[in-house]
């Protein structure tokens, strides 16, 4: 009895020594993973602003209004954001491969689904910011031909420009990154079409005025109307 | 009696460095099109060389082309002239271009009647779609530094009323004076051309130093030698100078030290086409051109001082003062509305102190609203210093200050609607010094590190 505890008890410990000998080399390997990736990340981190403030990021994502949208989230810069996102990631990507190394069962396929999943988070990030940049330019650019043409209400026509591209790219994002796909696009299709009918419905019922005059302005009455400023050349 | 054996030699010599010239220009990776090169080997070379772009403008381009070969016929019987007629599109076109010019079967030749000694040389550079205002202007200095032409000129179909003094007056500056670039003189009624007065003259006047009132015109004259400088540029390609080339070419030939004069021309009628008063279709192809000229030529300007008065062949201006319907009060709330509606984008681009001005000049009421010239100079000066330093994007940027201008139009309205012309060029001469003067703000501005405004 006592011999068979003795026994179990040499086995159990000759277990541990060799579960920490076999796991032991497994950690340091995870740590030097680990603190090789710190350091990667760090360097990436530090190339990717020099480059992108080389290339005035800051100065396009101003334009793109997308730095607005950073400050009122409290957030900073756009080339903070990408080299601290871009450190990160880096360093997260180095910490999965770290741990998968550690051999953990059910671990592994856990960790290598968060990896898939990284490639698309950039795409979905790079779409939203394409987004708002396209959403701020073109409403600009409507915005000044409104004003500058005297048309009414050039802010609204300006707003409902930004918001439809704003709805399209958030639900193109979310699309990207799967988040309730189905509901996402029948959300959109529905708010986008309402829109359009509503529109539709207001210019042709309440705006037959509006409408009118519009067309005459196009088809018939534009050179008299430019006639009634000076020539400027 | 036979020419001497020298002369004989010396006339087989250039004969051949000319072909030589054009083989190296075939050789090369040239844009002229194998046709156009075909012609213009068969012309030789020529003391005068005039350029339309006759696209679009179908109609009056026989006019033109008489006009031109009367000139010549004349009043320059002695010299070799060419007429290089730029087409595209349409194939119409060239044929009804080339029926102007001549009844005979030969289109590209032709001898010229009784009074020229010469012959008058036609060649048509026809391209399949209607050529940029650029492309067609490189054509034709392409062919004036194949032809080494002495005088070009280049005239507008879009002007109706063109006669063949116009054309004298362009080219005889070249030939007898040693000028390098010609720029037409028009008469004007009084509200016409306010942007020219209150912008582009001014600001070219007191940045590059040139008196050129019509610095953006359809008509104008320029030397072989500035052609084949403009022509060796690397600017060919850049969009602001695609519809409006000459600015580019007479801001160049200042840069480089040409000389330059203004000829009076007279009453220019024009056709419908082209931006018109599409104003700002207007302000992208001038404010544009000029604004990116300022960039691309600062060298030139940034350490330059007062501009110098240029010769002037007729007079300075003239203006007549028929009356004219223009609704002031449309221009007024325009402007008022542009400034309201625009605030974010004309906060990033003016300075604070600017923009606060013309906000509270935006609350007065019309009958006291006055927009004083020197709040325009800080205004334009800050959109130029906004522009080099790409605040905004840049096509914005220009279509932000068309209210703005509007303001400027409406105070210059009411301020002149019963003065004489001899006031209203005191008042521009006062607004061109105030240009001056406030140069060193635009030098601090364009020179100072660019901060993104939160």
């Amino acid at each position: 009895m006592r011999q068979t505890i003795l026994l179990g008890l040499e086995q159990a410990y000759s277990n541990l020594v060799h579960m920490i000998a076999d796991f032991l080399p497994r950690f340091l390997v995870m740590l030097i993973i680990i603190v090789l990736g710190l350091v990667v990340a760090f360097v990436l981190k530090y190339i990717l602003r020099a480059v992108l403030g080389l290339t005035k990021l800051d100065r396009v994502s101003e334009e793109a209004g997308a730095s607005r949208l950073l400050r009122i989230a409290h957030l900073p810069s756009m080339t903070v954001l990408l080299s601290r996102s871009i450190f990160w990631v880096t360093w997260f990507g180095f910490i999965l491969v770290g741990l998968s190394v550690l051999g953990v069962a059910g671990l592994q396929g856990q960790i290598s689904r968060l990896l898939q999943f990284l490639p698309e988070v950039f795409v979905a990030i790079l779409i939203l910011f394409l987004g708002l940049m396209t959403a701020n330019f073109l409403s600009r650019t409507a915005l000044l031909a409104a004003v500058n043409a005297g048309y009414p209400s050039p802010r609204i026509l300006s707003w409902s420009i930004r918001f439809v591209i704003w709805i399209l790219a958030i639900s193109m994002t979310l699309e990207e990154l799967g988040v309730a796909r189905q509901t996402v696009i029948s959300a959109f299709s529905i708010i986008f079409g309402a829109l359009m009918l509503a529109l539709a419905i207001a210019f042709g019922f309440g705006g037959q005025d509006l409408a009118r005059k519009s067309l005459e302005r196009y088809l018939g009455n534009t050179k008299k109307e430019k006639d009634k400023e000076p020539q400027p050349l | 009696m036979p020419p001497p054996f020298g002369d004989h030699v010396v006339g087989s010599f250039r004969i051949l460095q000319f072909e030589s010239e054009v083989s190296r220009a075939l050789a090369e990776d040239t844009f002229l099109t194998d046709d156009l090169l075909r012609q213009l080997m068969g012309v030789g070379e020529v003391d005068l060389l005039v350029g339309i772009y006759s696209h679009s403008n179908t109609s009056t381009t026989s006019h033109t082309l008489r006009a031109i070969e009367r000139s010549f016929q004349q009043h320059f019987t002695r010299q070799r002239a060419v007429i290089v007629n730029t087409c595209g599109g349409d194939k119409d076109e060239g044929n009804a271009a080339a029926a102007g010019l001549s009844n005979v079967a030969e289109k590209n030749v032709r001898l010229a009647e009784s009074a020229s000694l010469r012959t008058v040389h036609q060649v048509t550079g026809d391209f399949s779609a209607p050529p940029s205002a650029a492309m067609a202007l490189r054509t034709i200095l392409a062919a004036a530094d194949l032809l080494r032409a002495r005088a070009c000129a280049v005239v507008s179909p879009a002007t109706t009323n063109l006669t063949p003094d116009w054309i004298a007056n362009l080219l005889r500056p070249i030939c007898q004076e040693n000028v390098d670039f010609v720029a037409p003189l028009y008469t004007r009624h009084k509200f016409q051309g306010l942007l020219a007065r209150n912008l582009l003259y001014p600001m070219s006047r007191a940045i590059f130093g040139c008196r050129i009132r019509e610095l953006y015109s359809d008509e104008w004259g320029f030397s072989g030698r500035l052609a084949a400088v403009c022509l060796s540029q690397d600017a060919w390609h850049e969009e602001p100078i695609w519809t409006r080339p000459e600015a580019w070419m007479a801001i160049s030939a200042l840069s480089s030290d040409f000389r330059y004069c203004q000829v009076f021309l007279g009453q220019k009628l024009q056709t419908t086409t082209g931006p018109g008063t599409d104003i700002v279709e207007v302000f992208r192809q001038t404010v544009g051109n000029l604004f990116w000229c300022l960039e691309s030529h600062q060298s030139a300007w940034l350490d330059g001082e007062r501009s110098e008065p240029g010769q002037t062949f007729g007079p300075d201006h003239e203006l007549t003062s028929e009356a004219s319907d223009l609704d002031r009060h449309r221009i007024f709330e325009m402007f008022r509305s542009g400034v309201t509606e625009l605030e974010p984008i004309l906060s990033s681009i003016l300075d604070p102190e600017t923009h606060a001005e013309i906000k509270s000049i935006v609350s007065l009421e019309e009958s006291k609203f006055k927009f004083r010239s020197d709040l325009w100079v800080r205004t334009l000066y800050d959109f130029v210093a906004s522009y080099h330093h790409a605040v905004i994007n840049r096509d914005h940027l220009v279509q932000a200050l068309v209210p703005l201008y509007r303001g400027v139009t409406f105070s210059f309205l009411v301020e002149h609607s019963d003065s004489s012309p001899a006031e209203m060029e005191a008042v521009s001469e006062g607004l061109c010094l105030e240009f001056e003067r406030q140069k060193p703000y635009l030098r601090e501005k364009w020179k100072a590190k660019v901060e993104v405004k939160s």
